[in-house]
């Protein structure tokens, strides 16, 4: 766990993973609290924990649970989308001491599949090959699975390029005819008006 | 993200040590940066380690943020103003915590959201030669061209995926600034060419009814 960034006590800090559906999502973080005495973040702070939400694109949540100061959790993705989750401690102060903060250590793995390095230890050669193999193949469907997803999304950008190019025609030609219409309406009206007071 | 590469049939105690001395990490977050928000990363790294550090703004504004590594004694290594993509790798020439910054601190009410892939050292080799007496079989040579493969479609993967959702954000922006653009220009055009032609009317009409005649 090597990656860490730190946050205010009652802050809530998100990240984004756009995933295709049935993905395993696996995270580790750590989580240590500054203490002002001692002037560093503490090893483990007794009660520190913290919520981990996870939402999907649609909005439903996936996951929300306290956890301890170290933890590991995960979820699997049954929708495509941007999945969102979020971290948020379970401080309880209101009044937040100035200069208090977290810090939190975070790994995130996304569609990985684990080798169980225990069957790679057999001394039997072929059977360590059928294994790697096997997991070989897991990681390819994985990589099709988000090319899948890769298509739908273009198709998404596509359309909206297309609905882009079609609202500005129909619009350039619907301003062109009010303008005209009005155009003519307001001779029309004024040369009626100006007969009406007898000036022409 | 690679998979982890996974070793010959070593002994635990040397699979260990092979891990901690070459323990190649990479992390890729997805976050978002706030306006006026600046967000730092911290990462212990090893001396001698070759890192890499790439970055891309994917939705909001011009797409653009500011991007600034440190190491551990404060020395800037690197700092780009208002870039949308880049990539710097460096070798680390001492121990210690490297720090990394995004700023949106000069955008005033855009959001953006920011890609981070930090890869920290070169993967271990798949068949790491300490206990070899022979070279490769070809087998383990085709694993090791698979697993290069594999590698670098994962990569350009996620860097079409990444481009693909820039181009997608500015289509949706375009798309609702043209819907929005163009209903308002029809509504003003409306409201000024009646407005004009009563505004005329008004100035030939006297509050009294008297008609006024004027010289032709």
């Amino acid at each position: 766990l090597a990656l860490y960034f730190h946050i205010g006590e009652r802050e809530e800090k998100c990240i984004i993973e756009d995933i295709p559906s049935d993905t395993l999502v696996v995270g580790n973080y750590k989580v240590q609290r500054w203490d002002i005495h001692i002037r560093d973040f503490l090893e483990s702070a007794p009660g520190l924990g913290m919520f981990v939400t996870v939402s999907s694109p649609s909005g439903e949540v996936l996951l929300s649970k306290l956890y301890g100061p170290q933890a590991m959790f995960s979820f699997t993705s049954y929708h495509t989308g941007e999945h969102i989750i979020c971290f948020q401690s379970n401080s309880t102060r209101i009044a937040v001491i100035a200069g208090s903060k977290l810090r939190i250590h975070l790994d995130i793995r996304v569609g990985e599949h684990f080798l169980d390095e225990s069957v790679i230890q057999a001394k039997d050669k072929v059977n360590e090959i059928n294994v790697r193999l096997e997991h070989l193949i897991e990681q390819i469907h994985h990589v099709t699975k988000e090319q899948d997803y890769e298509r739908e999304r273009e198709e998404k950008f596509r359309k909206t390029s297309e609905e882009t190019n079609s609202n500005i025609l129909w619009w350039a030609i619907a301003q062109t005819l009010i303008l005209i219409s009005v155009g003519i309406w307001q001779i029309k009206s004024l040369r009626d008006f100006f007969i009406a007071k007898k000036l022409v | 993200m690679p998979p982890r590469g996974s070793r010959g049939p070593l002994p635990p105690l040397l699979l260990v040590w092979a891990l901690a001395a070459c323990a190649a990490r990479a992390s890729e977050i997805t976050f978002e940066l706030p306006d006026n928000a600046k967000q730092c990363f911290y990462e212990e790294i090893a001396q001698g380690t070759k890192c890499t550090l790439e970055f891309q703004v994917i939705t909001g504004g011009h797409y653009d943020v500011d991007c600034r590594l440190e190491d551990p004694d404060g020395a800037v290594l690197y700092k780009e103003m208002k870039k949308q993509y880049d990539s710097f790798t460096f070798t680390a020439s001492r121990n210690g915590t490297y720090k990394f910054c995004f700023s949106n601190e000069f955008s005033t009410f855009t959001h953006k959201t920011v890609y981070f892939d930090f890869q920290v050292g070169e993967d271990p080799p798949l068949f790491p030669s300490e206990n070899r007496v022979t070279a490769l079989t070809q087998m383990e040579s085709a694993c090791v061209s698979i697993h290069e493969a594999l590698k670098s479609v994962i990569d350009y993967q996620t860097h079409f995926r990444l481009r693909e959702a820039q181009g997608r954000s500015r289509a949706e922006d375009l798309n609702t600034r043209v819907a929005y653009w163009s209903i308002g220009e029809a509504i003003i055009l409306l409201v000024v060419s009646i407005g004009q032609v009563f505004l005329l009317k008004s100035f030939f009409s006297d509050k009294r009814t008297t008609t006024t005649r004027v010289g032709s």
